[in-house]
């Protein structure tokens, strides 16, 4: 990731890092981000190195979340992020699919999103879990008259064509590894959807 | 912060608006073993960033890798694995003698398969090619036809990466330019004898250059309209090593590409031997020999290298050895070594270890004090190791470049 670039709203980012303290924030209100770039200073670089952190985690988790429909009105799926990057993933989410209610979260809390006309509607709930029943009931049951217009294991169709885009003679575990880091495999919930023919719904749930 | 309550007012409110969600595009039943056959068939071909400059651009996403650690960011597929050509090198040939059995999608089934895994956030869009069928026009025109559905019935706003057939009639291919972020036509070959080689059905001049050649007068026409169309342009790919072509004759070939037609990006594939193929015996070319390429190709694009100093890294038979080809280029022009606290931009982009964003560093760095010691070279991205032989700070150096000659 260290070769993204800064981004002048760089302070955002260091804003949802978990060590983030308010004194920080304020020490980094000055800086721009041409200065974490190139300072040579011990305290900025420990401020690049957060933000680069956050910033790789934002990427990897609008990468590897994946997303599954409840009805025809809903995605949701699992996130358990490090850094304080719900909110901001969930709107990712819901920007590209405008007009569709996203929910992201765990055991514990989750985090709504939708996006009409260009315009971002968030809450912010308990578990995933509790979230989406309410969600149910807030949609008087629509979501179950639907199901015909539901897809059809995307996860299955998924899994086939993952498969055959392998090069064997290619092999190359270390790239995978570096690219696919467990730690964030686990915080977008993608080892459980990988297993999920071994888990039950509440695995999927729990945090 | 608004409630759930009135979330699920809103989103219900959705269904009236014009531009509403993609509505019916559930998935119907696939079958597994088409998927595979038709998804195996495009495992060569390299597809790289879905990055997509467009108004608001598209972002390049990976969203898995395989155990090859290659990106899967699309839904990459053939419509149909059906071909009538013979490419040697190629399963999908008519002479191959382990030919999977032959399947087809239809447009609207692809265009359905591609929503589904979109919507869920397993891929940034498609990309689509093909075997040739029994009319090429004819398959070019379900292509177009599925990136169509896409774009207009429902409404999909993601990535559309199209190949473009050898035998693909001017309006396709105008159709697929208007629909799709990129198209690409695979060069395969380094030359037309090369190509005689490797595919005897296949004409280079008038079935691929010619064709390379109406994409980019399309983009010159529009190029005055505001509205971008093809805003990811047009890409190629080379087997490397299938024809016994070397290094040097692939890099010309490259060169001609981005100087005459005006393609973004060239892809590499190092040449494996596939089974049931004509080529089943050849030797599988290694894969460094790509890696290198690649090198050669960022520093002409990326670094912007001169190709007169960049023949320096080919050898007498025109080979690039397996060794980075910007330190063989160094040893031939940097004679002195190079101050970093005065070296202009490109004298510093010419010193191995040190790229574009390093060097942009070192320039913006030393505007508000001198560089004094190599820690400092180190933390703005500098690979010390390689660098260190062909800088010196103040007046010191502390290798010679005759360590580098062994």
């Amino acid at each position: 990731m260290a070769s993204l670039k800064i981004p002048e709203n760089f302070l955002y980012y260091l804003s949802w890092h978990e060590d983030c303290s308010e004194r920080l924030l304020a020490r980094a209100g000055h800086l721009r981000a041409e200065d974490l770039e190139v300072s040579p200073h011990l305290e900025v670089a420990r401020i690049k190195k957060m933000v680069y952190a956050v910033m790789g985690e934002a990427h990897r988790m609008k990468a590897f979340v994946r997303l599954q429909p409840l009805g025809t009105q809903v995605l949701y799926g699992f996130l358990k992020p490090r850094h304080r990057i719900g909110e901001h993933i969930c709107d990712h989410f819901a920007r590209r699919n405008a007009g569709i209610i996203v929910v992201l979260g765990n055991g514990s809390e989750s985090w709504i999103s939708l996006c009409r006309e260009g315009k971002i509607w968030q809450d912010h709930g308990q578990g995933l879990y509790e979230t989406l029943e309410k969600l149910k009931s807030a949609l008087h049951g629509r979501e179950e008259e639907e199901t015909d217009l539901q897809d059809r294991d995307v996860e299955g169709i998924w899994q086939v064509y993952y498969d055959s885009q392998y090069c064997p003679e290619r092999k190359n575990p270390a790239a995978f590894r570096r690219h696919m880091p467990g730690r964030d495999q686990d915080s977008a919930g993608l080892r459980l959807v990988q297993n999920k023919k071994n888990a039950t719904f509440e695995d999927f749930l729990r945090d | 912060m608004v409630t759930l309550e009135k979330i699920a007012h809103l989103a219900e409110e959705c269904r009236f608006d014009s531009l509403g969600p993609a509505r019916s595009a559930a998935v119907l039943d696939v079958d597994a073993k088409k998927l595979s056959t038709l998804g195996e068939g495009t495992r060569h071909d390299v597809c790289a960033s879905t990055f997509s400059p467009r108004e608001t651009p598209l972002p390049g996403i990976c969203h898995a890798f395989t155990q090859d650690g290659r990106c899967v960011s699309l839904f990459k597929t053939l419509y149909t694995n059906h071909c009538t050509h013979q490419c040697s090198y190629c399963t999908n040939a008519v002479n191959c003698s382990r030919k999977a059995k032959a399947f087809s999608y239809t447009p609207e089934e692809l265009a359905r398969i591609t929503i589904s895994l979109y919507r869920s956030n397993y891929i940034e869009g498609l990309f689509l090619s093909s075997g040739a069928g029994r009319d090429e026009d004819n398959v070019m025109e379900k292509m177009v036809e599925t990136a169509r559905l896409l774009r207009q019935k429902f409404a999909f706003s993601g990535y559309i990466h199209l190949k473009v057939l050898p035998g693909a009639s001017r309006s396709h291919i105008q159709e697929a330019v208007e629909l799709a972020d990129r198209v690409s036509i695979n060069l395969e070959a380094a030359s037309a004898s090369h190509m005689n080689e490797i595919c005897a059905t296949k004409n280079y001049e008038s079935d691929i250059l010619q064709r390379q050649r109406y994409i980019r007068d399309m983009l010159s026409e529009t190029s005055h309209v505001a509205q971008t169309i093809l805003p990811a342009g047009q890409t190629t790919q080379l087997v490397v090593g299938a024809a016994g072509e070397s290094d040097e004759e692939i890099f010309k070939r490259v060169l001609y590409e981005y100087k005459e037609i005006g393609v973004r990006r060239a892809y590499y594939s190092a040449f494996s031997p596939q089974r049931g193929t004509f080529f089943e015996n050849k030797k599988a070319q290694p894969l460094w020999r790509e890696h290198r390429l690649y090198q050669m190709d960022w520093l002409y694009r990326i670094y912007h290298f001169q190709p007169g100093e960049m023949r320096h890294a080919f050898n007498e038979s025109g080979f690039l050895a397996n060794a980075d080809p910007k330190m063989a280029i160094a040893r031939e022009f940097m004679d002195k070594p190079l101050d970093p606290n005065t070296a202009s931009f490109p004298e510093l982009l010419r010193v191995p270890g040190i790229g574009p964003r390093s060097a942009e560093r070192i320039v913006a760095y030393r505007k508000r004090q001198p560089i004094a010691a190599k820690a400092e070279l180190a933390a703005m991205g500098v690979r010390i190791k390689r660098a260190a032989p062909f800088l010196k700070i103040n007046g010191w150096r502390d290798t010679t470049l005759k360590m580098w000659q062994a």
